[in-house]
């Protein structure tokens, strides 16, 4: 009975409009992203090439720069290797505990109440 | 002895009625549950209180009859703050920041303070996913209608489907006010409850294969394009749709500041003194409205079921868009991170990232999942503005 009582077109339209909209205003967002990233890449490309247009090496820096930046995982690992091997060879260390005795003289000992008291 | 009976007659035990006992044990656990659970203790412990609060006759820090008359066109209190504060109790006065949509806006400008739109920017096709994961709002929406709720009342609970507390709040407040404690308590308990709800959805929509896929490493973000994205988002947003320009306007202005990094004290307050004070006051008041006679009903029963229908559908609609997506692009996104597309944040993009690693332990996508994650945020903001503009 509760259901013959709805306005079911205009729920409908709500549900299907509704939807549509947040994808397509999405969408739109995405084509804005896109081509703000686009434009500043591009500005962000042209601007050194502006300022020092022969200086700069010819090809091998461009090459160097995608080579670095397609290799981020293998540095990443490298990186990470070292740090555990660093670490490993801090935890390797001789078990004995040193305790070196310190003699006090009448030249010292003042110097040691002097330190004791300003703690 | 006339005075001391009078004293006793006064007493809240003498006038508690057995649905505020009720109210009062469902707040007790619902402190246990803040407090030893933690299941989003910052705000679920505040709206316990609250409602324990609203709920102990005789201490009058909140009128729901003021507010009914506030809402009553025939009332002569209709519309009239003055009749609240002159009234009204602590919780009443501190309410009227609800009732206007103060302290969801406040909320958000804190959380875009919070939030790095980074990953989004990198991954533009992350927003899709947000949108999709929406889908659980709008089904929702379907569902409520056809169980008897108003198209505005439906519209509010549809929301928690957004899985965005403050964004749940303000379109009730607007659309459905009497419905805002059972709606705020089923949207906060549901996203605390996310581990829970999505790893077997995620696991039953994709197969091993899907699950164990790799993502390629995300572009760096120049920091032009942080600060250009808040302002272009708000002025696009509220240009096509105004009814959303006050949830996403306060969002971009917190993130906005973050990211231009000239205004770091702004941005710390706004991430903290401002978030904590707000979220003690939205807390408590939300809370509040929780009282017997608007939250025992079937009808809360009927809200907190749907509620994680809303849940489930996003997370569904996230899941399969990204496999839709995977049929057409050549670069393979792991549909895990499509169920991140239902705001929650950073939590759902945790669970994409457990459930990732339980396939594949090498795989990393919480950086991948906080795209949609983001998005989501802002695509149930959006569709709050758009539920506002057709139902409101």
């Amino acid at each position: 009975m509760i259901l013959l009582t709805i306005n079911w077109p205009h729920v409908w339209m709500v549900t299907g409009v509704g939807f549509c909209m947040v994808i397509c205003l999405l969408v739109v967002l995405i084509f804005i992203l896109k081509l703000l990233g686009a434009v500043i890449s591009n500005a962000f490309n042209k601007a050194p090439k502006a300022s020092e247009p022969k200086a700069a090496a010819p090809a091998a820096a461009p090459q160097a720069t995608a080579a670095v930046s397609s290799a981020d995982d293998d540095l990443a690992a490298i990186a990470m290797a070292l740090h555990l091997y660093f670490n490993s060879v801090h935890d390797v260390e001789p078990t004995e505990i040193h305790i070196k005795r310190v003699e006090r003289s009448g030249w010292t000992s003042k110097l040691y109440g002097m330190n004791n008291l300003h703690r | 002895m006339a005075d001391i009976l009078e004293f006793f007659g006064k007493m809240g035990f003498m006038n508690l009625s057995w649905q505020q006992g009720l109210m009062l044990i469902i707040s007790f656990f619902l402190l246990y549950l803040a407090i030893k659970k933690q299941y989003e203790p910052l705000l679920l412990l505040p709206i316990a209180f609250g409602m324990l609060l609203t709920n102990l006759p005789g201490a009058d820090m909140y009128h729901s009859e003021l507010w009914t008359a506030f809402l009553d066109e025939s009332s002569p209190y209709y519309h009239s703050y003055g009749a609240i504060m002159s009234h009204g109790g602590l919780l009443d006065i501190l309410y009227i920041g609800v009732k206007a949509g103060v302290y969801p806006c406040l909320i958000f400008m804190g959380v875009g303070a919070m939030t790095d739109f980074g990953p989004l920017i990198a991954n533009p096709k992350s927003l899709l996913l947000g949108a999709a994961a929406q889908l659980g709002i709008f089904l929702t929406f379907l569902a409520a209608n056809a169980m008897g709720f108003t198209e505005a009342e439906a519209g509010s609970i549809g929301i928690i489907g957004g899985a965005d507390g403050p964004t749940s709040i303000f379109l009730t407040s607007k659309l459905a006010p009497q419905l805002l404690g059972p709606i705020a308590i089923a949207a906060y308990s549901y996203m605390a409850l996310v581990p829970v709800i999505q790893p077997p959805i995620m696991r039953a929509l994709t197969t091993k294969k899907e699950r164990a896929i790799k993502m390629s490493q995300l572009r760096p973000v120049s920091k032009t394009e942080k600060i250009i994205f808040p302002i272009a988002i708000t002025t696009i947003v509220a240009l096509i749709l105004p009814d959303a320009a006050p949830l996403i306007g306060c969002l971009m202005l917190g993130n906005l500041a973050k990211e231009c990094g000239v205004v770091d004290r702004l941005s710390k307050t706004m991430q903290n003194e401002l978030m904590n004070i707000v979220v003690i006051f939205l807390g408590l008041t939300v809370g509040a409205t929780a009282t017997a006679a608007s939250f025992l009903n079937i009808r809360t029963l009927m809200i907190l079921a749907m509620g994680i229908v809303a849940f489930g559908c996003g997370t569904a609609g996230g899941i399969l868009l990204a496999k839709l997506m995977n049929l057409f692009s050549k670069e393979k996104i792991n549909p895990l991170i499509g169920s991140a597309g239902v705001s929650a944040v950073p939590m759902a993009a945790r669970v994409s990232q457990q459930v990732g690693q339980e396939e594949n332990p090498s795989n990393f996508l919480l950086m991948h999942a906080m795209g949609p994650n983001v998005a989501g945020v802002i695509g149930s903001a959006v569709a709050a503005g758009i539920l506002l503009t057709m139902l409101g």
